[in-house]
């Protein structure tokens, strides 16, 4: 037997180890975090809760950024020891989170972050994602300038007092499979390729015998029904209650069974109406990504992804007469075997047929774009895209130097304030309490006896936040005395639900797989809610 | 630490959280970002136990184990391990089940809260009954891929684990598995079932020879001589499989041409199977010639690329021969099939591939075998990170004296159309009706008197479908009748007698008592000779809901004429699985549907006898 078809079933460690992950986001999606390199500035409690989420999945390597010069034994950390006092703190954190996943190197950086970007302008070029926390309001600015510039993604993240909070940088993010929830089949009976067409005519259910009959996939029914139905009413059923009529001519194709049981093949066409039989069209967000790659002009700097986008806007409006690539899965259906397969190879055929020609346009527009920089895709890549070309997407990010500079939609903030269930009340927060740090150096109640006078600061931070937004002053001062309560504190569970969270994210980055969030995220412990927002 | 910080956590929390003692049910993958938030959080007296020992498919989240750990007690390394973080805490470690009647009721009243961290339901039902027992609040979580659920239970202001009843996993009926397969889940289950046969604890349930009893067959007059053949339970007269391998020294090329080829012959002579079925096809062992090789297979791991039908015949003669010789080496003790050991699972995979060849049926990877075999749902270290977070908060409530404020809160995939990732509800009252927890718990169970053995009452309906542990059962007859009884050896003669040889009749009722959960239920039989092909009882419910489902029997029946479907019709109240998707609900962001969805954590570790069950996939899926 050939080396690469050997039947050894053996089955690596990696593979043992990354079983239960593999059925979330399968070897390519390992692949791509294998080969990302994450960043953490701040070896917080939370910083190493989202990196140990992602040294456990095996990612390909992490470099810890943190000057938090001796490590005093305590607890608000998670990544320390007590053999490891008077250690710095990023070394100790790494060293015990590589100890979780031998596969993964690591890089402890003992500088404080103001010096790297002050003097070392590339030091982030080498990473996949950088993952922030404690960072002052006027360095986290700077940082995320340098990251939005460097279209490198930037995930900051806090856990203060009983508040979390995520927000993601990036400047635009191209998601090719976006494991929507609900998808329907692509099965093409309204417009059906010509292999189709060709096998679905050479049928005849009604010279089937009464086994071949009760065995007749699905599909095969609703064609042959769907023709009849066109020659009555000149198109396919077109809403609720003609999907409903053409159920019921299905229903008189049914043969009654010797036992009186019913054919399930019928039973499975009449319940698949409803999905199977909405027209072959193009999601408008899918078209809009279409549009944006007819509009660019292909250089050696565009991405992979919009090469792709621009070889499938031709396909669409060329060979695919105005739809997308066959995606060539079908549904499981009750079938005998020998005809279920042809059409399934029909579908797949056709599928492997569309992505080739989506295949050499590929490569044609890459080699227009002259040897010196050829975009590589693979195959298997540019087959995966097709396959999932109806549930592309596309985020654009927005910078957090635009978010603090103002651009956000006052009006929305204002109602969202005036809502007694909106946890925009804590971003508010958040940013009052930065205001504060720039101002007094220290986080309001830090020091237990300033409480009293930190709440009068607070309030004017706040305040002060609201009317440059245009707003009232109206956040209660429960949740100033809430804020100033913290003292900045690290609740671990906090952390260990915002370092989930987080990593979640860093791996949906990672791997272009699921879709991230856009762009905050704010979690409150007290009532175990959380609310997303795009600011 | 936190709890120093005085503004967080006032003077009491922080007082309890030095002194409350608190028991951990599970050290997997909740289980060990449980005990490490708990440590960081000041916690100092926690017990833990786990039966399990660490596997290396464990380490891609349960992050207290390192490869080196791999083979050693969960509890004991996790103990170790989360130590580190803070030597003052007390941690004692149980390598054990939590079943066992060493840990009775006095065991959990050393408790202040309970943190259930488990990966299967009859745990959870068993520390749900101890707990309200012993009066103990719990809090119970779940995870699966990347949704989650944390709640709280308290005996009287909440609804237990077990007031609103979840479907029981899929099973099928013995014909399907033994004669006509139609889909890959049967010849996996029919693989699964041929490895205890040959290797593992033999169930008689679970045959792999033809069944010349299928109603199908046997229901036509002018039965051939096949009848003959068979005795009075189906199976066909002749030696066990597993003595038939033995006298031929486990030969897998002998074994092949039983399974695949003799016994496929014998099933094409039931000639009425057929009628309107695609007929199977023999395999011989020299015969075989891979048609096309499948394609996709390039650049695939080995577990995902489908496998050659001569690959599948090497494979499984490769691993019968290592099969027996490990079995071999135990002497006297069996093989327990496991999904993370190699030769096992090759040897499913390789088998229920043939299986399906021979049936027309479409064929799986390995990689997916293993899922459907082994129940697998896919499982990450930040969803069990995020839902640890949650349980030590709704903890810290509870600590606080504000159980009412609990909630049971969801995770969602991703924000719901309210943008909200988390759902939090409020906790619903205890089920008045609820077999386990309401005041006089009371249950009705449909099975058929006269075929129905004392033993199949207790270690089927009583142990394995309602969870008790060691019930002892008395007719409430006026006379005290002891059915059961959980001394050894006191009632063992009964084991084997019918129902119907103790008086038992239509609506008699059966006062079983679990001394250890301190749990009584009071079944009420419905008698039954309808049930249908492979089912043995039903279990329906309370009273109210039998009436329920009877009068919908009626209708249905009245309505449709359909007979296939049976009483399991009472909607949620049935524990026996209706055929309906709706029992598996992948959840999305529709809160409503997020609201009562309960969730089993990693793989369903099933005991021996319920291997027959599967879930379809792999996938995010949800049991409503």
């Amino acid at each position: 037997m050939e080396s690469s078809g050997t039947p050894s079933c053996e089955q690596s460690d990696k593979s043992k180890r990354y079983d239960r992950q593999l059925r979330l986001w399968g070897d390519h999606g390992q692949t791509s975090l294998e080969n990302g390199h994450v960043c953490l500035i701040n070896a917080s409690a939370a910083g190493t809760e989202t990196l140990k989420s992602l040294v456990l999945p095996g990612v390909g390597a992490v470099t810890i950024v943190d000057d938090a010069k001796k490590y005093t034994f305590s607890f608000h950390s998670f990544f320390v020891d007590s053999d490891s006092v008077g250690r710095p703190r990023g070394e100790v954190a790494l060293r015990l989170l590589l100890e979780l996943n031998l596969e993964v190197r690591g890089t402890f950086v003992d500088q404080p972050l103001q010096e790297i970007l002050d003097n070392q302008p590339d030091f982030f070029v080498p990473f996949t994602c950088v993952i922030v926390t404690c960072l002052p309001e006027c360095t986290l600015l700077m940082l995320s300038k340098v990251l939005w510039e460097a279209s490198i993604p930037l995930v900051v993240i806090r856990s203060y007092g009983m508040i979390g909070y995520i927000r993601v940088q990036i400047e635009e993010h191209a998601i090719v499979e976006s494991h929507p929830d609900n998808e329907m089949p692509d099965l093409r009976l309204d417009r059906p390729f010509s292999a189709l067409q060709k096998y679905m005519d050479s049928l005849d259910l009604d010279s089937m015998d009464s086994k071949e009959h009760s065995h007749v996939p699905y599909v095969v029914i609703l064609y042959k029904h769907l023709q009849i139905w066109n020659q009555q009413h000149g198109g396919p059923p077109k809403n609720y209650k003609e999907r409903k009529a053409f159920i019921e001519l299905c229903k008189t194709g049914m043969r009654e069974k010797e036992n009186s049981e019913i054919e399930e093949n019928f039973e499975e066409a009449v319940k698949a109406v409803n999905t199977s039989l909405l027209p072959t069209s193009i999601p408008s967000g899918v078209q809009s990504i279409l549009n944006e790659a007819a509009s660019i002009t292909p250089s050696p700097t565009t991405k992979p992804f919009w090469i792709m986008a621009r070889a499938l806007h031709e396909f669409v409006t060329s060979e695919g007469r105005g739809a997308l690539p066959v995606r060539g899965t079908i549904p499981d259906m009750t079938a005998d075997s020998e005809k279920y397969i042809k059409i399934q190879n029909l579908y797949r055929e056709q599928a492997a047929q569309d992505a080739d020609w989506v295949l050499r346009r590929v490569q044609e527009l890459s080699q227009q774009l002259g040897p010196r920089k050829i975009v590589t895709s693979l195959e298997s890549d540019i087959k995966n895209f097709c396959k999932n070309a109806h549930a592309l997407r596309v985020i654009k990010g927005k910078s957090i130097a635009e978010e603090y500079k103002g651009s956000i939609n006052l009006g929305e903030i204002g109602a969202h304030l005036e809502n007694p269930e909106s946890e925009l009340v804590w971003y508010v927060m958040l940013r009052a309490v930065d205001q504060f740090h720039s101002e007094f150096r220290a986080y309001p109640g830090y020091f237990q006896d300033q409480v009293e006078t930190d709440i009068v600061r607070l309030k004017v931070c706040v305040n002060r936040l609201l009317a440059d937004w245009g707003c009232g002053p109206i956040v209660k001062d429960d949740f100033i005395h809430e804020m100033c309560r913290y003292g900045a504190a690290e609740v671990h569970s906090v952390a260990a639900y915002i370092g989930g969270c987080a990593a979640h994210e860093v791996i949906k980055i990672i791997t272009s797989q699921y879709v991230p969030i856009n762009n905050t995220h704010i979690y409150n412990a007290i009532t175990a809610t959380s609310e997303t927002f795009m600011l | 630490m936190a709890t120093h910080i005085p503004g967080i956590y006032e003077e009491n929390l922080r007082n309890s959280i030095k002194s409350c003692k608190l028991l951990v049910v599970g050290a997997g993958g909740i289980g060990c970002e449980l005990l490490k938030n708990l440590v960081l959080t000041g916690f100092e007296e926690i017990e833990v136990i786990d039966l399990d020992t660490i596997d290396v498919s464990n380490l891609n989240r349960q992050f207290l184990f390192h490869k080196q750990h791999v083979g050693r007690s969960k509890s004991e390394v996790a103990r170790e391990s989360a130590l580190r973080f803070n030597p003052k805490a007390k941690i004692t470690a149980y390598h054990d089940t939590i079943t066992k009647s060493t840990y009775g009721v006095p065991f959990y009243q050393k408790f202040t809260v309970v943190m259930n961290a488990l990966d299967n339901r009859a745990a959870r039902n068993h520390v749900n009954r101890m707990c309200l027992a012993a009066g103990v609040p719990l809090v119970e979580s779940g995870t699966a891929g990347y949704l989650g659920q944390v709640t709280v239970i308290q005996k009287g202001l909440t609804e237990c684990y077990e007031c609103q009843p979840k479907p029981t996993q899929k099973t099928f009926p013995g014909c399907t598995i033994r004669n006509t397969p139609s889909e890959p889940i049967h010849c996996i289950v029919w693989a699964k079932h041929l490895f205890n046969q040959l290797f593992g604890e033999a169930d008689p349930d679970e045959d792999v020879s033809p069944d010349s009893a299928d109603p199908e067959q046997v229901g036509e007059a002018g039965q051939s001589a096949l009848d003959d053949a068979a005795n009075d339970t189906g199976n066909v007269e002749r030696v066990s499989t597993r003595g038939w391998a033995t006298s031929h020294d486990y030969n897998s090329k002998k074994l092949f041409s039983k399974l695949f080829s003799d016994d496929i012959q014998y099933l094409l002579s039931m000639d009425k199977l057929w009628e309107k079925r695609r007929r199977p096809t023999p395999l011989d062992w020299d015969k075989i010639q891979d048609k096309d090789v499948i394609e996709d297979g390039e650049g695939l791991i080995q577990d995902q690329r489908p496998w050659t039908i001569t690959e599948c015949r090497d494979i499984f003669n490769t691993s019968v021969g290592n099969l027996y010789e490990r079995l071999q080496i135990l002497d006297d003790d069996t093989l327990v099939w496991d999904k993370d050991d190699k030769d096992s699972m090759d040897f499913v995979t390789a088998c229920s591939n043939i299986r399906a060849h021979i049936f027309g049926i479409q064929q799986k990877t390995r990689f997916d075998v293993k899922s459907m075999a082994g129940n697998i749902v896919p499982a990450i270290a930040t969803t069990n990170a995020i839902i640890a977070g949650l349980i030590v908060l709704e903890a810290m409530k509870i600590l606080q004296g504000k159980i009412e404020e609990c909630k049971t809160v969801y995770l969602n995939r991703k924000p719901n159309p309210r943008k909200r990732l988390l759902v939090p509800c409020v906790l619903d009252k205890p089920n008045p009706k609820c077999y386990v927890c309401s005041e006089k718990p009371e249950l009705c169970v449909r099975l058929n008197i006269e075929k129905t053995t004392v033993r199949t009452l207790e270690d089927k309906i009583l142990k394995s479908a309602l969870n008790m542990v060691a019930p002892d059962v008395e007719i409430s007859d006026g006379k005290g009748t002891i059915l059961i009884s959980s001394e050894e050896g006191e009632t063992e003669a009964n084991s084997d007698k019918m129902l119907k040889e103790f008086n038992v009749v239509d609506g008699t009722r059966l006062n079983c008592d679990d001394f250890l959960q301190n749990y009584t239920l009071m079944v009420n039989l419905i008698h039954s000779d309808k049930l249908e092909d492979g089912v043995e009882f039903e279990v329906i419910g309370n009273p109210d809901e039998l009436k329920k489902a009877q009068e919908e029997q009626a209708k249905m029946d009245t309505d449709a004429g359909d007979s296939s479907n049976g009483p399991a019709g009472a909607g949620a109240s049935s524990a026996v699985p209706s055929d309906d998707e709706n029992d598996l609900v992948c959840l999305d962001d529709e809160q409503d549907a997020a609201k009562k969805r309960k969730i089993e954590e990693d793989e369903e570790r099933k005991p021996a006898k319920k291997l027959r069950s599967a879930t379809p996939d792999d996938d995010d899926i949800i049991i409503l």
